[in-house]
């Protein structure tokens, strides 16, 4: 089953000086996918996931998650979309440091007018999935980057949205912790969750099923992972040498 | 780039944060420059009100400047509080000490400066609306626009000693900041604010006792009352932001069934987290708009003093010749004439009116003077004015003690009847009650009693007994002049009595009182402090909400950050607006209601003054108030709601 389709996507700047920043981008997601883009700095990896996430709206194409376009949605019915249909985990975590880890993470539903009994047992389901029980009633500002990001993942995820966008969710982390979020994302996904990462990070991309490779905007190669990660890794070095945003940072040849 | 460019730079790209407290103080200079026009106004010097004018206006300038001086601390150290993190910046990149303090200093003398300039502008062009409606309120002719320089050099001269002064003490308020501690102040890691039990219920029992004492105070206590109730409610609101409300939040957050509802998750945390920080906003701005609800709504309600203007002078000049007054044909004759040159045809009463001696019931002291008038003559001068009589016939040695004024009769249940035993022989006059009605204006008859601390003017006695009253301290005779519309006797007797007055004490060989003088002078004086007190209050009232609107854009950022981030999440615009109507609602309106009911109780207590109710102008007076909040409250949403949708997707 096709849960994300995106179809000849093009997006453009307007501006003193327009910039091409998505040129016919075209894929599809099937269920339980989970799939990285990767492309070099201003490839336009940022610009396609805020397409889909419904944040921006592209300049031609469409985009379809499960057969709905939600940019032809009205705000409101946007609104009501992105807070059922999708999850989001961000670089910056975008978590509300008024609020405690567990009304954070309860926040989607509560907007939603879920019944307190409901959201307490889904809470504690996903707590314990991701193993932040213990700081359920800490305030954000006590939490370490790995526990943020953890407690971002269960806000995205409580909601069994059908698709899970992820913006560098390794990007402010150390590599323990992101090792251990990347593992969580991996967990989700053999789960049942269907996800979409944009990520710089080759170890982050390499818990992969699929690697979107973009470059100035259009497709430009994809790479599936067969059962060795490790073999999978190195073969994301060779493509981003191969896309050499700077040819200086990795050579072509790889001895 | 200059310093002073840096500086200027500051402050004009952070127009929004500085707009609020650059109007309200630039509103303040106007209001300040237009209260001295009036006192070096050389057309008012010439006006019987003159005196009035000044005081009031003297007084208000002195109101004012001492609030502006407070207002301006404190809403420069507000600013500084928000800055911390780019004062951080400067700091870093190697700014001195000196060079931050010389910053700041230039920074508050560029908005003091555009503030006056501002402020005498605007003065200057609704100089003439306001000398207009001067000249309506006190009842002078009209007062010409007049710019003398001593208005703006006094205008000029204060503000520019005030914002030296702050930009002075700015500079303290700056000292001891290490870098790391400037640079965490932009992350809010804050702890969760905790609300004290204890504390939220001394708050209660503080602000319902106080409310007590003022629902049950009686004119006799009111200014015993005045000051421990005022401080009780003062205590009692800080402490009910501080902890009661912290704690209150504390409690519904502990409901997951309500806290957990829908857009109530999100309206219930960022108020416990800011409330810690809003408390001391919220608390001043209950207090400075109760103090400015109860200035005009006293001012408002002295007006319902004139209605009793005609009770208290009920005949249009009272004259009355001290005992073997020769001049006094002459005068009466003068009166006479002058009311008839008006095409006033005056009814006159004349009746004795004698000074006994008397000693106070069981005290040994000094003989005291006491005024008699018959009962015949009372109820000749009651009829004569129009009013109904009815008084109960007296008997044997029964009085009634005169009422002075009926702005005094609040004061009747708190003194005892008395009994006067009159010296040189048997006879006890006791006071069986109050006259109904005033028969002869206060301050003209010769009565000199300690005891009665001046609420009564003399006694009633049956015409029987009146006969048999021996007169020591001599018999004097009131000429009382009637006419139909006592207005007209503006001016009448001006060679005896410029100010429409002269009180027996005086010690002249009369007293007289012309109704038609004093009855303009007295509403004059009324109104001139209404006026006062409105421009004060309104003062008070815009600072107010500056106080509010600098908190709500200081925080505008971190609500946008926010605001964001839920959008990303799926927040529908209905959803947005519910929640930050119901944040701004609550920071408008909770201050504003406690103000409201904090003074509709200092009005309840104030309410044993007055004879006549003042509810209706009270009432008047709050609605005013509230309406332009509400206003205000629909402009700063409008506008608050659009500055955090520009930045959502």
């Amino acid at each position: 089953m096709t849960i994300l389709d995106v179809k000849y996507l093009s997006k453009i700047y307007e501006g003193q000086v327009p910039r091409q920043a998505l040129d016919n981008v075209r894929f599809s997601l099937r269920a339980e996918e989970f799939v990285g883009i990767m492309g070099p700095s201003g490839s336009g990896k940022t610009t396609l996931l805020n397409v889909i996430a419904t944040i921006d709206e592209p300049t031609s194409g469409e985009i379809r998650i499960n057969g709905v376009n939600p940019h032809q949605l009205g705000r409101t019915e946007t609104a009501l979309f992105r807070r059922r249909e999708l999850g989001f985990v961000f670089q910056q975590f975008n978590l509300l440091d008024a609020m405690t880890v567990a009304e954070n993470i309860v926040l989607p539903l509560s907007l939603d007018g879920v019944p307190v009994g409901e959201m307490e047992q889904k809470l504690n389901d996903i707590a314990l999935k991701l193993g932040i029980s213990d700081i359920l009633d800490r305030r954000i500002y006590e939490l370490s980057g790995g526990q943020m990001q953890r407690t971002a993942i269960a806000r995205a995820i409580i909601h069994k949205p059908s698709l899970i966008l992820a913006d560098e969710p390794t990007g402010n982390l150390d590599s323990k912790a992101s090792d251990d979020v990347m593992r969580t994302l991996r967990t989700l996904n053999e789960e049942g969750a269907t996800i979409l990462m944009v990520t710089h990070d080759p170890v982050a991309a390499s818990f992969c099923k699929r690697v979107i490779f973009i470059k100035d905007g259009r497709f430009y190669n994809e790479i599936y992972r067969g059962d060795n990660r490790q073999g999978f890794f190195q073969r994301i070095i060779d493509m981003l040498s191969l896309l050499g945003g700077d040819r200086r940072v990795l050579s072509t040849i790889r001895l | 780039m200059s310093f002073l460019q840096f500086a200027y730079r500051n402050v004009s790209r952070n127009k929004r944060t500085y707009a609020a407290y650059f109007l309200s103080s630039a509103f303040s200079v106007m209001i300040f420059f237009v209260c001295t026009l009036f006192i070096f106004n050389p057309g008012i010097r010439e006006s019987i009100m003159y005196p009035i004018v000044m005081q009031t206006m003297i007084t208000a300038v002195c109101v004012m400047y001492l609030f502006l001086f407070f207002f301006v601390l404190y809403s420069v150290g507000s600013f500084l509080a928000s800055r911390k993190h780019e004062i951080g910046i400067w700091l870093m990149h190697g700014m001195t000490k000196r060079q931050l303090h010389r910053m700041i200093f230039l920074e508050n003398m560029l908005i003091g400066t555009g503030a006056v300039v501002a402020g005498i502008a605007s003065g200057l062009v609704t100089g003439k609306l306001f000398l207009m409606i001067g000249s309506l309120v006190f009842g002078v002719p009209s007062i010409p626009f007049r710019l003398t320089w001593e208005a703006l050099a006094l205008t000029t001269g204060a503000f520019a000693v005030l914002f030296l002064i702050i930009s002075m003490c700015t500079s303290g308020l700056l000292r001891n900041l290490s870098l790391i501690e400037l640079f965490q102040a932009g992350r809010r890691t804050k702890l969760a604010p905790k609300g004290s039990a204890w504390l939220s219920a001394t708050a209660v029992v503080l602000i319902v006792a106080a409310y007590g004492f003022a629902a049950t105070t009686s004119v006799s206590d009111l200014y015993v009352r005045m000051l421990p109730v005022t401080a009780m409610t003062v205590a009692g609101t800080y402490l009910l932001y501080n902890h009661a409300g912290v704690w209150l939040v504390e409690r519904l957050q502990k409901k997951r069934g309500l806290f957990w509802k829908k857009t109530n998750i999100v309206t219930l945390s960022n108020l416990s987290y800011r409330l810690k920080d809003h408390a001391r906003m919220l608390f001043m701005v209950t207090i400075v708009s109760t103090v400015s609800f109860c200035a005009v709504g006293v001012s408002a309600s002295i007006n319902t003093l004139s209605e009793q203007f005609h009770n208290d002078y009920p005949a249009a000049v009272s004259y009355l010749a001290k005992d073997g007054n020769p001049a006094e044909g002459e005068h009466l004759q003068s009166i006479q004439r002058e009311l008839l040159a008006k095409g006033l045809h005056p009814r006159i009463l004349q009746f004795p009116v004698k000074n006994i001696l008397v000693a106070p019931e069981g005290s040994g002291s000094d003989p005291e003077v006491l005024s008699v008038i018959s009962l015949s003559s009372y109820e000749r001068a009651i009829r004569m004015a129009g009013l109904s009589h009815g008084e109960q016939p007296l008997t044997g040695s029964d009085a009634l003690a005169l009422v002075s004024s009926e702005r005094d009769r609040a004061f009747m249940n708190a003194r005892p009847l008395a009994v006067h035993a009159v010296t040189g022989g048997r006879l006890h006059l006791k006071e069986i009650g109050y006259t109904r009605h005033v028969a002869v204006p206060e301050h003209l008859l010769r009565t000199d009693l300690r005891q009665m601390d001046g609420y009564t003017s003399g006694l009633v006695v049956s015409d029987e007994l009146f006969g048999r009253l021996e007169s020591r301290a001599g018999t004097d005779r009131y000429t009382a002049f009637y006419v139909d519309d006592f207005r007209k006797t503006l001016g009448v007797a001006n060679t005896l009595a410029d100010s429409g007055e002269v009180r027996f004490s005086e010690n002249r060989g009369f007293t007289i009182a012309v109704s038609g003088t004093l009855y303009v002078l007295q509403m004059g004086a009324y109104r001139a402090m209404l006026f006062a007190a409105l421009l004060i209050g309104t003062v008070f009232f815009i600072a107010a909400g500056s106080f509010l609107y600098f908190r709500l854009y200081a925080d505008l950022d971190y609500d946008r950050r926010q605001y964001a981030a839920m959008a990303k999440l799926g927040l529908t615009d209905k959803e947005l607006s519910r929640i930050v109507t119901r944040q701004l609602a609550l920071l408008f309106f909770v201050p504003i209601v406690l103000a409201v009911i904090h003074s509709s109780f200092a009005f309840i207590a104030l309410q044993s003054l007055f004879y006549l109710s003042i509810a209706l102008e009270m009432g008047f007076v709050l609605l005013c108030f509230f309406a332009a909040q509400v206003m205000y409250f629909f402009f700063i949403r409008f506008h608050y709601l659009r500055n955090v949708r520009k930045k959502l997707l």
